[in-house]
C-alpha cells in the first residue's frame, strides 16, 4: 500500500532525529541464496527504432561495480531477440547503440521504426541459453496536453508554478504517468508518479508544480500514456525501492510481464507521450 | 467437521433446560451470607474487595456495589471472614453466627501504605488464580503501572502487558501487542464497555489510555469468558476509576512529553461522584514559538506542529441501594498540522468513546447490566494548496446495546448469560481532490453498515471443592446488506486442584472476527483501514486449546506453565502492491490465508507479596501464516512477530515508605524482515532518471533480525507537602543504552573522488544499515495527589 506525504515527511523527522542521536550502524546480514535473473527493458516508441535492453540482475550484496566496466559485465550479449507485429518478425542484432540528450544505452537494435498506429499488438521472443523470455504488448493512441499554464505566486516570493490539464477518455481505464522536470531532462524528476482514471469525475486532469519556478526556469512538462502491465511494473519498482527504506512501506515483488524459462524480469511496452517545454517569465 | 446449524440449536436448548434444572437444585444444606464492604471514611462502596470464609475456604469478591455473597454450613455457629483489598488494610473477623441473620455489612480502613497494599493484595490475587477455571489472564492495575519505569516517563498500561508471556511486542517503542501469534488487530480493546478501535498515539509509541483515569486493565490470551466476542485472540478490559464519593480530590503529573491532571469528587456526599481527567502533549508549543521566531528567514523550513491529547470523564450515580447508575467517556486526538509556501497540511486521528451502564440488583444472587455504548474512530487528511484542494479519511462508529444477566442460585454455580447487539458504520477510504472550481475531480470511498449480534450463556459449576468447569456459548451474528454470517462459539474450562497449592487446568475457546483491520505495514499506523465481514470478506475464526499446571509456593509465588495451539482461518492480507485510495473495489487488493501458532512453553512466576514483587516470563513459540494465494505462491512464511523466544523479568523493590526501585527487563529474539534478495539497474525512459539499485524481493520474512534486549531503571520517591502526596519517578529507557533494531535498510555506498576540478560520488558496494530509534533515555516524572 502506498504511504502518503505525511509519513514521508514524519519519515525525514525520524531520520534527522536517528542521524543526529547516532543510531544508525552498519550491521551484517544473511540475505538467501539468489540466482541472477536476464532484465529486458524494451519501449516501443512510434517514429523510433526497435531497440532492446537486456541486462542481468545481481545480488544485493555483490559489489556495485558502476565503473566503466559495469556495461560490459551487466549487459548479456548474445541472446536472440525478435518482435513480431502484423505479420513481421523484426530480429534486433547484438549491437551497443546509445541515444543523446537524455543518454540511454541499448544492445539489442533493429534499424526498423516502430509504427505509430495504435492498437498494433507486437510480440517479443528472445532466446537465451539459459532459456526463453516472451512477452506482448499493445500500441496505445497518443494523449496530449491541452494546456500549460504559468502562475505566479499571489505572495510575494517571485515564484511560479505550472499547471498542465489533460482530457481523458473515461469511456476506457487508462493509465499515465506523470513526470515533470525543471530545467533539464537528464536529472532525477521533480516529479514521476502513476494515475489512473478510474477514480476521476470529470473526465480532466490537471497536473501541478508548487510554487517552485524561479523567473525564466523552463519546465518539462510530460505525460506517458502506459498500459496496465506497464503501470504494475512501475508502482511494484515503486514499492520495492521504497520498502527498503520506509520501515512504514510493504515491499512489493517485481511485477514483470516478461515471462519464460529464463526466470526474466523487465517490461515490454509501447512508449507514447506528449512533453511540452514552458518557460516561466515575467 | 462442521456442525449443523440445527445441532447446534438442539444443544442450546438442552444447556439452557440444564441450567435451570441447576438453577432449581440450589444446595438447600447451606446459608447464604452477603453483605456490603464499604470505605471506612468515605463510606463508598467498594468493589473488588475479597472476602475469604475460612470455615469453607470459600472466595467472593465484592462487585460495584460492594456486595458479597458466601455459604456458610448450615450447622455454623460462628464465622471467621476475611476482607482484602488493595489500598486497604487486611482485616478479619470472627463472631457468632445467628441463623436468622444471612447479612453482614463490614467498612474497611484505607492504607496509605503502598508496600502493605501490594502485600495484601497479592496473596488473594494468586490464590484466586490458582483456584479458578479462567486460564491464560492477567490483571495489571495503574498503580503498579505507575511505579515502572517508562519511555519519557510516560506511564503505559499496555506496554507493561507486553512484558507477560505470550504477548511480543510490537517495534520498539511502540504499544503493539501479537497475543498468541495473533495479529495486532485481533484484540478487543474495551474501555468501560466501549470498543476502542486505535488505542495508540504518535504511531503508537504512547497508548490512549491515560494511568490517571485508569483502574486495572486485564487482558485474556485465551479461554476467553462467554460474553466476549469480536476478535480472535485477546481481550483488554480497561476499566476506568471511579471519583470519590467522600471529598474533592485531584492527582497530575508533569512530565517531559505531557501533563496530566485528574480531578474527582462527590456530587451527592457518599452516593453520586465525578472524575475527570486529561492529558496533553506540549511539542507543539516549543515547536511553534521556533516558527515564529524564524518566519521571517529566508528559507526556512516550518517545524510541523504535532500533539495529542486524552480527555476521560466518568459519573456514578448511586440510586438506590440496588440501583447504580454509571456514565463514562473518552475523547483522544491526534493533531498534525504542516504549512508553508506550497502546503496547508492538516492530519488528525482519534477516537471517542462513551458509555452508560445501569446496574440493578434484583436479589442477593441475581443482578442484571445493561447499558448501551458508542465508539468512534476516525482520521481525516485534509490540504489545501492554491485553488485546488485534498480530503481523504475513513472512520468507524458503532452504536452498541449489551444487557449481561448474573446469577449465583448456590455455591456450586456461577451463572451468567446475556445479549448485545451493535450497529457498525464504515466510512472506509473516502478520498474528494480536485480543483476549486469543480473542474478537476476525484472522489472514491464505500459507505458499509452492518450489524452483529450476540448471545451468550454460561456457568461456573464447582463440581467438587477439587475440580471446577467453565461452559458456555456465545451465538454471534453478522448482517450485512444482503449476506448473513452466524457463528457458534463454544468455551470449555476447567480446573482441578491436585493439592491446596497444585492445580491443573484446560481451556478450549472458538472465536469469530467479523471486522477486519487493513494493515500493510506491520506498524500500527493511524490509517490502517476497518473493513466489515461481506459476501467476499468471510469472518476472521479461531480455535485455541490450552493446558496448563499452576503450583503456589509460601503463598507468595505462583508457577504457571501453559502450552497452547490456535487455529486461525480465513485471515486477511492485502496483495502485494496493494493501492487502497486509488481503487473503487478495496476488495479487490485483499487476499485471504490461515494461519497457526503453538507453545509448548508459557511460563510464568508471579510474586505479589513482600518487599520485592513482579514477575518473570518466557515463552517460546512459532507463529506461521499462509495459503494466501497473492503472497509467497501460498506458501507459508513466518509473520513479522513470529519471534522464538521472548523472555521479561519485572521488578519492584519497596527500600521504605519513601524509596522504591524498579526494573524491567525483555529479551525478544528477532523480528522477521522481509529483505531484498537481489537488485537491478532501471535505465528507463528518456526523462526519467536512471536508477542503479532496483531491489528485487523474493520470499516474505526470510531474514531475521538481531535480537531485541532491553533494560529499564527506575526509582520512585515519595514526599509530601502542605496540599498534597508527591513523588518524583526516575526512569532510564534502554538503560545499558543497546542499539536495537528498529528496521534495516540496505543501501549503497559511496566514496569521493577528485579528478581535477570536479568531484565524483563513485559506488563502492553495498551494507546493510540498521537503524535504532533509542538511546538511553533519562526522564523524570513529578505526581501529584491531593
Amino acid at each position: 500500500m502506498k504511504t502518503n506525504p505525511f509519513f514521508n515527511c514524519l519519515l525525514g523527522i525520524l531520520v534527522l532525529t536517528i542521524g543526529a542521536c547516532d543510531l544508525t550502524t552498519t550491521v551484517e546480514i544473511d540475505l538467501p541464496d539468489y540466482t541472477a535473473q536476464p532484465v529486458v527493458e524494451c519501449y516501443l516508441e512510434p517514429g523510433k527504432p526497435f531497440r532492446l535492453l537486456l541486462t542481468r540482475s545481481y545480488a544485493f550484496f555483490d559489489p556495485l561495480g558502476l565503473d566503466t566496466s559495469f556495461l560490459e559485465k551487466t549487459l548479456i550479449n548474445g541472446a536472440v531477440v525478435r518482435i513480431a507485429y502484423d505479420g513481421d518478425t523484426i530480429v534486433l542484432p547484438n549491437t551497443l547503440t546509445a541515444e543523446p540528450d537524455p543518454l540511454k544505452y541499448f544492445n539489442y537494435t533493429a534499424s526498423t521504426l516502430v509504427p505509430a498506429t495504435p492498437g498494433i499488438e507486437y510480440t517479443l521472443d528472445i532466446v537465451l541459453p539459459e532459456g526463453g523470455i516472451s512477452s506482448k504488448t499493445t500500441m496505445l493512441p497518443m494523449v496530449h496536453w491541452d494546456s500549460v499554464v504559468v502562475e505566479r505566486s499571489p505572495s510575494d516570493t517571485g515564484l511560479y508554478r505550472v499547471l498542465a490539464y489533460m482530457t481523458d477518455d473515461l469511456s476506457s481505464t487508462n493509465y499515465y504517468r506523470r513526470l515533470f522536470s525543471i530545467n533539464r531532462l537528464d536529472t532525477v524528476p521533480e516529479q514521476d508518479f502513476l494515475v489512473d482514471d478510474d477514480l476521476n469525475a470529470t473526465g480532466l486532469f490537471v497536473f501541478g508544480s508548487g510554487y517552485q519556478l524561479k523567473n525564466q526556469y523552463i519546465a518539462y512538462n510530460t505525460i506517458v500514456h502506459i498500459s496496465k502491465d506497464y503501470y504494475d511494473f512501475l508502482e511494484s519498482v515503486q514499492l520495492a525501492t521504497a520498502g527498503n527504506e520506509n520501515p512504514f512501506q510493504q515491499p512489493s515483488p517485481i511485477k514483470s510481464n516478461v515471462h519464460g524459462t529464463a526466470n526474466p524480469l523487465g517490461i515490454f511496452t509501447s512508449l507514447v507521450y506528449d512533453r511540452e517545454k514552458t518557460r516561466a517569465w515575467e | 467437521m462442521r456442525m449443523s446449524f440445527t445441532h447446534y440449536c438442539q444443544r442450546i436448548c438442552c444447556f439452557v433446560s440444564f441450567v435451570s434444572l441447576l438453577a432449581e437444585s440450589a444446595d438447600a444444606q447451606d446459608v447464604n451470607l452477603s453483605g456490603r464492604v464499604t470505605d471506612r471514611l468515605s463510606g463508598t462502596a467498594l468493589e473488588g474487595v475479597a472476602v475469604s470464609c475460612e470455615q469453607t475456604a470459600q472466595l467472593s469478591v465484592t462487585d460495584e456495589f460492594g456486595r458479597y455473597q458466601v455459604y456458610l454450613p448450615a450447622m455454623a455457629d460462628s464465622i471467621n471472614l476475611h476482607f482484602y483489598m488493595l489500598g486497604y488494610i487486611e482485616e478479619s473477623i470472627c463472631t457468632g453466627f445467628n441463623q436468622g441473620t444471612n447479612e453482614l455489612n463490614y467498612a474497611l480502613q484505607p492504607d496509605p501504605n503502598i508496600i502493605n497494599e501490594v502485600l495484601i493484595q497479592g496473596n488473594t490475587v494468586l490464590s484466586d488464580k490458582l483456584h479458578s477455571p479462567q486460564m491464560s489472564v492477567s490483571t495489571l492495575t495503574a498503580k503498579e503501572a505507575k511505579a515502572l519505569p517508562a519511555l519519557f516517563g510516560e506511564v503505559d498500561l499496555i506496554k507493561m502487558l507486553q512484558l507477560k508471556p505470550g504477548i511480543t511486542p510490537g517495534p520498539e517503542g511502540t504499544t503493539g501487542l501479537f497475543v498468541r501469534g495473533g495479529n495486532s488487530d485481533q484484540n478487543l480493546m474495551l474501555l468501560d464497555n466501549a470498543v476502542v478501535y486505535n488505542a495508540n498515539h504518535l504511531f503508537g509509541f504512547f497508548s490512549t489510555f491515560s494511568p490517571d483515569a485508569v483502574e486495572d486493565v486485564t487482558v485474556y490470551k485465551g479461554g476467553f469468558p462467554a460474553q466476549y466476542s469480536g476478535r480472535l485472540s485477546s481481550v483488554l478490559d480497561v476499566r476506568m476509576r471511579e471519583g470519590k464519593q467522600d471529598k474533592i480530590g485531584g492527582s497530575g503529573g508533569l512530565g517531559f512529553i505531557s501533563s496530566r491532571l485528574t480531578l474527582e469528587g462527590p456530587i451527592v456526599k457518599n452516593k453520586h461522584s465525578f472524575l475527570i481527567s486529561g492529558r496533553r502533549t506540549y511539542a507543539d508549543l516549543i515547536t511553534r514559538t521556533i516558527n515564529r521566531a524564524n518566519r521571517d528567514k529566508k528559507n526556512y523550513s516550518p517545524i510541523p506542529d504535532y500533539y495529542f491529547y486524552d480527555l476521560n470523564a466518568k459519573l456514578l450515580f448511586a440510586l438506590s441501594p440496588k440501583d447504580r447508575l454509571t456514565i463514562s467517556g473518552y475523547h483522544g486526538q491526534d493533531v498534525f498540522h504542516f504549512q508553508d509556501i506550497n502546503f496547508d497540511f492538516d492530519f488528525d486521528w482519534g477516537n471517542t468513546a462513551a458509555t452508560a451502564r445501569w446496574v440493578h440488583l434484583f436479589s442477593e444472587n441475581l443482578s442484571v447490566n445493561t447499558g448501551c455504548s458508542y465508539s468512534f474512530y476516525q482520521y481525516n487528511i485534509v490540504n489545501q494548496l492554491d485553488g485546488f484542494y485534498f480530503d481523504a479519511g475513513s472512520t468507524i462508529r458503532d452504536y452498541n446495546l449489551k444487557s449481561d444477566f448474573l446469577f449465583v442460585p448456590n455455591r456450586q454455580h456461577t451463572l451468567r448469560w446475556g445479549a448485545s447487539a451493535t450497529n457498525h458504520r464504515f466510512s472506509i477510504a473516502r478520498l474528494r481532490a480536485g480543483s476549486n472550481d469543480g473542474q478537476v475531480r476525484f472522489e472514491s470511498g464505500q459507505n458499509l453498515s452492518s450489524t452483529e449480534l450476540g448471545f451468550y450463556g454460561s456457568d461456573e459449576w464447582s463440581v467438587t471443592p477439587k475440580l471446577t468447569f467453565g461452559y458456555g456459548l456465545h451465538v454471534s451474528g453478522w448482517f450485512n446488506g444482503p449476506k448473513t454470517y452466524w457463528g457458534l462459539e463454544p468455551r470449555l474450562s476447567g480446573v482441578y486442584a491436585l493439592a491446596d497449592n497444585w492445580s491443573i487446568k484446560g481451556a478450549y475457546v472458538r472465536m469469530y472476527q467479523y471486522a477486519h483491520l487493513l494493515a500493510g505495514s506491520g506498524i500500527s499506523l493511524p490509517t490502517d483501514l476497518w473493513y466489515p465481514s461481506t459476501s467476499k470478506v468471510k469472518p476472521q475464526r479461531s480455535d485455541q486449546v490450552s493446558a496448563g499446571v499452576s503450583y503456589l509456593l509460601h503463598n507468595q509465588y505462583l508457577f504457571t506453565w501453559e502450552a497452547w495451539y490456535k487455529n486461525l482461518e480465513n485471515q486477511v492480507d492485502f496483495i502485494d502492491g496493494a493501492e487502497i485510495y486509488s481503487t473503487p473495489d478495496i476488495e479487490s487488493q485483499l487476499t485471504f490465508g490461515r494461519g497457526y501458532a503453538y507453545s509448548p512453553l508459557e511460563l510464568e512466576v508471579e510474586k505479589k507479596t513482600g518487599r520485592l514483587t513482579g514477575w518473570l516470563g518466557y515463552t517460546l513459540a512459532w507463529v506461521q501464516r499462509g495459503d494466501f494465494q497473492e503472497i509467497n505462491r501460498g506458501e507459508y512464511f513466518s509473520p513479522r512477530f513470529d519471534t522464538r523466544h521472548n523472555a521479561s523479568v519485572v521488578a519492584m523493590y519497596s527500600i521504605n515508605k519513601r524509596w522504591q526501585i524498579t526494573g524491567t527487563f525483555a529479551y525478544t529474539s528477532g523480528y522477521t524482515s522481509w529483505l531484498p534478495e537481489g537488485r537491478f539497474s532501471l535505465f528507463d525512459i528518456p526523462g526519467a532518471a536512471p536508477q542503479s539499485v532496483i531491489p528485487v524481493y523474493g520470499d516474505r520474512n526470510t531474514v531475521r533480525y538481531p535480537a531485541y534486549m532491553r533494560l529499564d531503571l527506575g526509582a520512585v520517591w515519595k514526599f509530601k507537602t502542605r496540599w498534597a502526596d508527591n513523588d518524583l519517578t526516575f526512569s532510564v529507557y534502554n538503560a545499558t543504552g543497546r542499539r536495537n533494531p528498529y528496521f534495516i535498510y540496505i543501501e549503497p555506498q559511496y566514496q569521493t573522488v577528485q579528478v581535477g576540478d570536479q568531484v565524483y560520488k563513485t559506488p563502492t558496494g553495498i551494507a546493510a544499515k540498521q537503524v535504532s530509534l533509542f538511546p538511553a533515555l533519562p526522564s523524570v516524572t513529578w505526581n501529584f495527589t491531593f
